[in-house]
């Protein structure tokens, strides 16, 4: 009787530290849940012959966290720790150079010049092996245009992947990106065709979100574009728009940021179209 | 023999070894499911979740019934009275209980084969992969999988003859795979600028390894099949003399130490 109440007040006290025990679990540090991932090498000699399952392990892992930043919309006051997951997809792609889920989780992440040159890499790593898979060329030649304005490596990819598909439309696009006109309309087009393609729906909805700022930007280009025909030069201010009646409704970052003009008329946003930290806000 | 090899059959599927390991093979069913994580390539996770799996249950195979089958006959003195009362020598003796685990393994393979190929065949009608699927590489890739651990049951029987307890055929049979799944990373790694400033002894020591323990990256030919590239027949062929010599060599030298090792 006496150790049947003592089971009982010991699994009483388990009970009790559970929502603690899990709450402490779900916020700790990227880094911390997943663990510290050696070199390429140190992994590949210690996952035997289960490189493959041991590879698709990591980006699962690196998914879910992802996944629940995003689904839980914690995206926009808890930026992912990006450095982190990038240098476990670097383990993947060493581990299972084949496997596509890195470089499409990779180039999912890219929306600056820093991290784009780091996944351009990747990309050019995994076309040595995936050398059937459009998608690759596909991805660094989009990078190579918008991020980097290198025209030239951007028509270079699409080549490969105008060969790859055997359709003119990649040839179609590096002849446009030659021309570095509707930027913002080329990457609305690459983020629709993205989505459509997502099967995650935590990646679908990061790209929606990317596309829901890119379509408040091209708003804004036009209105900017129309305000130039009007008056002979460009807007200082972003409220000059709203002004004369250019813009009607309010612009909005879902990243949390604020829309601003620079001086050469591009329109960017204070967010940079991250997740931003609650210190910044 | 051909007594030995069916009595050994026998025995395992009696082991409760085996039955654990049909417990985890229910695992199986769960791959259809956990292959729809993949953001681009259900099937090839479904392919690679497969072959993990049908490779962890051989290696469990190998190293349990590789190590004790021998070593367990002897311990209960199974194999004094059988080689004294009856006409059987000693190396047909060993031959017969390694045809038999072997001939299991092999089994084992084709059974646990078909239950992958299903969960593959299931996951790839509910998503059509980008690149057509070829049976034949995930045929190729579970039939190198069974020589490895027949070559692996080769160095777990080599252990037993000299072995006066189990723990030398399993932790030796454990520390001699994961050495041989290891030393192609080390020499690929020795042949890199950075390998090269390595110093002399530890290279030669390491290259000793490299052709002493049996190879096993040799036998890996998951990427083949999880994402449809073409086989090398060339080395398909190496590979299989490799395994087929490497396995003689093992067994002669098991035969020899069984044969003067004192059984009392």
């Amino acid at each position: 009787m006496k150790l049947i109440a003592i089971l009982v007040i010991l699994f009483a006290v388990y009970a009790t530290l559970l929502v603690p025990f899990t709450q402490h679990l779900q916020t700790k540090p990227f880094l911390e849940k997943v663990g510290y991932v050696p070199e390429p090498l140190v992994v590949k000699m210690l996952a035997f012959d289960q490189r493959h399952a041991v590879a698709a392990g990591l980006i699962f892992r690196v998914l879910i966290y992802y996944g629940t930043l995003v689904e839980k919309k914690r995206i926009t006051t808890t930026p992912p720790d990006d450095s982190s997951m990038r240098a476990i997809l670097s383990v993947t792609s060493r581990l299972d150079p084949y496997n596509m889920d890195t470089y499409y989780f990779a180039q999912s992440l890219v929306w600056d010049e820093v991290k784009v040159r780091e996944t351009i890499k990747l990309l050019e790593y995994g076309m040595r092996f995936r050398d059937w898979d459009f998608y690759l060329p596909f991805f660094a030649g989009f990078n190579y245009a918008f991020f980097l304005k290198d025209y030239k490596a951007a028509a270079t990819h699409y080549t490969t992947a105008a060969r790859l598909t055997g359709s003119d439309l990649f040839s179609r696009l590096a002849s446009r990106y030659m021309y570095e006109s509707g930027q913002t309309e080329l990457a609305i087009g690459y983020l629709d065709a993205m989505i459509k393609s997502s099967r995650n729906e935590a990646i679908k909805k990061s790209f929606e979100t990317r596309r829901s700022a890119l379509l408040e930007v091209r708003r804004i280009e036009m209105a900017r574009d129309r305000y130039r025909e009007q008056f002979g030069r460009l807007p200082a201010l972003l409220g000059e728009l709203f002004d004369q009646g250019l813009l009607t409704r309010p612009v909005i970052d879902p990243y949390g940021g604020v829309f601003y003009i620079e001086s050469d008329g591009t329109v960017r946003s204070t967010s940079k179209f991250a997740g931003r930290t609650e210190n910044n806000d | 023999m051909i007594s030995i090899l069916t009595a050994t059959i026998k025995g395992v599927l009696r082991d409760k070894v085996f039955h654990g390991i049909l417990f985890i093979a229910c695992l199986f069913l769960f791959i259809p499911v956990a292959s729809t994580f993949s953001l681009r390539q259900v099937v090839q996770l479904a392919v690679t979740l497969s072959l993990s799996l049908i490779s962890f249950l051989l290696l469990l195979l190998a190293v349990f019934l590789g190590g004790t089958s021998l070593w367990k006959d002897m311990d209960r003195r199974y194999t004094h009275s059988v080689l004294g009362g009856t006409p059987v020598s000693r190396t047909s003796y060993l031959l017969g209980k390694f045809s038999g685990v072997s001939l299991f393994i092999i089994m084992t393979a084709l059974l646990l084969g078909i239950i992958g190929f299903a969960a593959i065949w299931s996951t790839s009608i509910v998503y059509p992969p980008d690149r057509p699927l070829l049976w034949l590489n995930i045929l190729c890739a579970v039939f190198f999988d069974s020589l490895k651990y027949i070559l692996l049951v080769a160095v777990a029987f080599l252990l037993s003859t000299v072995s006066t307890s189990f723990f030398l055929p399993i932790f030796g049979t454990i520390a001699t795979f994961l050495a041989g799944s290891a030393t192609q990373e080390v020499y690929d790694y020795f042949q890199t600028e950075q390998g090269m400033q390595l110093p002399a002894g530890i290279k030669s020591t390491a290259l000793f390894f490299y052709y002493l323990l049996p190879n096993f990256s040799a036998f890996d030919l998951k990427a083949n099949a999880i994402y449809s590239i073409p086989l090398d027949s060339g080395g398909l062929l190496l590979t299989f003399v490799y395994t087929v010599v490497y396995v003689a060599i093992l067994l002669t030298s098991a035969s020899l130490l069984f044969v003067k090792r004192e059984l009392l």
